[in-house]
């Protein structure tokens, strides 16, 4: 075996926030590390600006991104002292004003370390600024644009010339031939293994091809045709509640919360309340316009990266089934996302939450059918990230990323599942 | 350290136990990877199975830096263990000793929470649920170093939202071990933003530390007992009778008393009807309400739910679902007579000895370990 070289991403960082010495404490743990919280809501977004230096999120980085994240971190150490000062300062105020919602670490951290760029350490018995901060975070900033957004499309002239656009939009959309054999073959390489880098690289080669392709496009042009011929239903993957797929509403509160039948304002909705970052939209006017055409594209998506990526997660999706043993795989990528919701399930026996094979209570049934279900949650889930992307014109271009989306999607429906297998489990306590 | 082939994943040490011995495994989902060990051989290896090496992001504590990469580099040039049984030796990597105690400690209080063998039947007091979830909490913020994803692990809230008013009891209390559990619980609770039922109540007396004084006493709730648990078959003398195991693993805890044999079976008459009359012992405190149970015996057999005091009366029929008549069920061999209460599982009554014996042992002489539940379930035992 060859000496392995590198160094554990985690541990720079580690080090770097023990170099920084006295002043970080309460960002700390007891044993003087940065916390959890500190690592994700600080460091990662704020210091190392992870979304873009993408060679600081590698899980090993090289000795040389080790020494710049390590310079990174300690050079910001009179920020991180002054944002330590305000966490204190802000948790004073919360218990001043006795407020107990939300985690004070989660909600307050990033405030703290733009305070202390923007203003530097808080000024001696400064209650104001740090009670018009807990006021910002805690009244719902969201609500304010959502009514916007509800005064604006409460206007019939406003609804009407979004209605037209939608019409025109809707009929643009055409499909063209379609061969999917090639397209699904690519999908094989960029789904399987690739253990040397050279496999890598041609799989991101064949992933540059795949989103080049017209096929996915296609495939969602083809999903609002009658008798069209496709490899799935999109009403057994939870994508619309009737095939072919329909013409979506401008507003109205849909009877599904399936992704291809929510009206374009539901859609610019939960844009809104995703946004952390408000200021980088476009106004309502605009973000309407823009969603009218992205809810008649293809899957609801206009950026063919999101189509096919969207495609390729149709693909892993029908093949995950958490409480199946027998599950067969065509994709290593599938496989392998299988085998971790295995382990994930047989955490659930060794907890006393689900007996072998099924449900432990009679009342957890419908829980342990929707698992049947994967697919369904799956691409709802995969669909509102991908949604996201779209709106923020974030690519998935790279293969790498694609492929963690479509882990950390299994992820995050994976937990959601247990947490409510549990939660029907416990339902008896409190009752 | 040695890696092998688990199902699709690598994994560490010893081949996980299979479903049947799952009373004795206690496990630890963090980030990337799901930690596993016996609950009754503390020196045995840890296991560690990784789901997925790039969220494994605490592996360096545990293995070292060097450790770390390592493991990182070999698993990154291999494809998943998907087909025959591989086996990798990695010979510099090792655990670093003291490295997984912590989290061998949360994994136990997790199994505690879940599998303590809690049986009047035999002496073994029940734990403290609120005790046990603040100090199941508090130890998770400890090792927060493993949950950079969230897990089925890492929901501090959950641990801690349904025990205001058992937390409120316990405020007072005259043990100065109870007293700051509670307060180190409910600093948490602040700081995590915890909402809920006597919530505000229990921020309120200990902001104002006077208002405890105003507080009523209350006894501790150790562990609920329902009533009626040991009553037998009553009336007409029984045509059969028995008794039966309960397999933990098949049915949710806090519900049964964990001793064996703590099922009682009997054939009787009720009306034109053959019923199986089935009564399991509770010990609470969740009700049995809705457990399946099943009598089976040669092809007469029946089928329902359990009430919640554990009762169920089961009307046999036969394989054409035809009721069975008296005389029939007067000359039929009752000798292989099963009664199957929740689901259909496999578990070895050998393990659940296991657990019982190194539970008693647990409250006998508290080990190093032990969470206050623990030591306050023994000292009571007194």
């Amino acid at each position: 075996m060859a000496v392995a070289v590198g160094h554990p991403r985690r541990a720079v960082i580690d080090q770097a926030w023990r170099a920084i010495g006295p002043g970080v404490e309460v960002l700390s743990t007891d044993d003087g590390g940065p916390l959890s919280r500190t690592v994700k809501r600080i460091i990662d977004p704020l210091v190392l600006r992870l979304r873009s230096n993408p060679q600081y999120s590698l899980p090993v980085v090289t000795s040389e991104t080790a020494a710049a994240m390590h310079d990174l971190i300690v050079r910001n150490g009179p920020e991180l002292c002054a944002a330590a000062t305000w966490f204190e300062t802000l948790k004073l105020e919360r218990r001043r004003l006795r407020i107990r919602t939300g985690n004070a670490q989660e909600l307050y951290f990033p405030v703290c370390f733009e305070l202390a760029v923007t203003k530097g350490a808080p000024a001696p018995h400064d209650h104001q600024t740090a009670a018009g901060v807990l006021q910002g975070i805690h009244q719902g900033r969201d609500r304010t644009a959502i009514e916007v957004l509800q005064q604006y499309v409460a206007s019939p002239d406003v609804v009407s010339m979004l209605a037209d656009q939608l019409d025109r939009s809707w009929r643009d959309v055409r499909a063209g031939d379609i061969v999917t054999g090639p397209f699904l073959a690519e999908l094989g390489t960029v789904l399987g293994p690739a253990t040397s880098h050279r496999a890598a690289a041609a799989r991101q080669q064949v992933w540059n091809a795949v989103i080049a392709d017209a096929t996915p496009y296609n495939l969602g042009a083809l999903v609002r045709v009658e008798a069209a011929e496709l490899p799935w239903s999109i009403v057994e993957l939870g994508l619309s509640s009737v095939a072919p797929q329909r013409q979506p509403r401008v507003s109205g509160d849909s009877d599904s919360d399936r992704p291809l039948d929510r009206s374009v304002v539901d859609r610019v909705r939960s844009t809104l309340r995703r946004a952390l970052d408000r200021d980088a939209l476009p106004d309502i006017p605009l973000l309407c316009e823009e969603e009218v055409d992205r809810a008649c594209a293809p899957w609801g998506l206009l950026g063919e990266d999101k189509q096919a990526t969207l495609v390729a997660g149709i693909e892993i999706a029908v093949e995950l089934a958490p409480l199946n043993l027998n599950m067969a795989s065509r994709y290593a990528l599938a496989a392998q996302i299988q085998a971790r919701l295995r382990k994930e399930a047989y955490v659930l026996h060794a907890r006393r939450y689900l007996a072998a094979g099924g449900p432990i209570h009679p009342r957890q049934q419908q829980v342990v059918d929707d698992l049947a279900a994967y697919a369904q949650p799956y691409l709802s889930r995969l669909w509102a990230r991908l949604h996201g992307r779209d709106v923020w014109q974030e690519p998935c271009d790279d293969v790498d990323g694609v492929r963690s989306l479509l882990e950390g999607v299994a992820r995050s429906v994976s937990l959601d599942h247990r947490q409510r297998i549990k939660a029907m489990l416990e339902l008896q306590v409190a009752g | 350290m040695r890696l092998v082939a688990d199902s699709g994943l690598w994994s560490s040490g010893p081949v996980p136990a299979g479903l049947a011995a799952l009373p004795l495994v206690a496990v630890l989902e963090v980030s990337g990877a799901v930690l596993s060990w016996t609950v009754d051989e503390p020196t045995a290896a840890t296991q560690i199975t990784f789901t997925d090496l790039s969220r494994a992001d605490w592996l360096w504590r545990v293995v070292g830096e060097s450790g770390h990469v390592a493991v990182a580099s070999t698993l990154g040039t291999l494809a998943a263990p998907v087909a025959e049984p591989r086996t990798i030796e990695l010979t510099s990597v090792d655990i670093v000793p003291g490295s997984v105690g912590p989290l061998r400690r949360l994994a136990v209080g997790h199994w505690l929470r879940r599998w303590w063998p809690a049986s009047r039947r035999d002496g073994i007091a029940g734990l403290d649920r609120a005790l046990l979830d603040v100090e199941v909490a508090l130890l998770s913020v400890g090792a927060q170093g493993f949950f950079t994803d969230d897990t089925l692990d890492s929901d501090l809230a959950e641990l801690l939202v349904p025990h205001a008013p058992a937390l409120i009891m316990h405020v007072r209390d005259d043990d100065p071990r109870i007293r700051d559990l509670v307060r180190a619980g409910v600093g948490l609770a602040d700081d995590i933003g915890i909402d809920g039922v006597g919530w505000p109540e229990l921020f309120a007396i200990l902001d104002d530390s006077t208002a405890i004084l105003e507080i009523p006493a209350g006894g501790r709730d150790d562990y609920a007992l329902a009533a009626g648990a040991d009553v037998g078959p009553r009336g007409a003398t029984p045509i059969a009778r028995g008794v039966a195991s309960i397999n933990w693993s098949a049915v949710p805890p806090a519900i049964f008393d964990a001793g064996e044999s703590n099922v009682d079976w009997s054939v009787a008459v009720a009306g034109s009807a053959v019923v199986a009359v089935v009564r399991a012992a509770v010990i609470g405190p969740d009700p049995a309400t809705g457990v399946a149970v099943r009598v089976r015996s040669g092809a007469v057999g029946g089928g329902g739910a359990l009430d919640a005091a554990g009762h169920a009366t089961l009307t046999l029929v036969d394989t054409q679902q035809r009721p069975m008549t008296e005389s029939a069920a007067w000359d039929h061999d009752w000798t292989n007579t099963s009664v199957l209460v929740g689901a259909e599982v496999s578990e070895s009554r050998q393990s659940r000895e296991r657990v019982r014996r190194w539970a008693r042992a647990r409250l006998d002489g508290p080990a190093d370990d032990a969470f206050l539940a623990e030591i306050l379930a023994g000292e009571s035992s007194y």
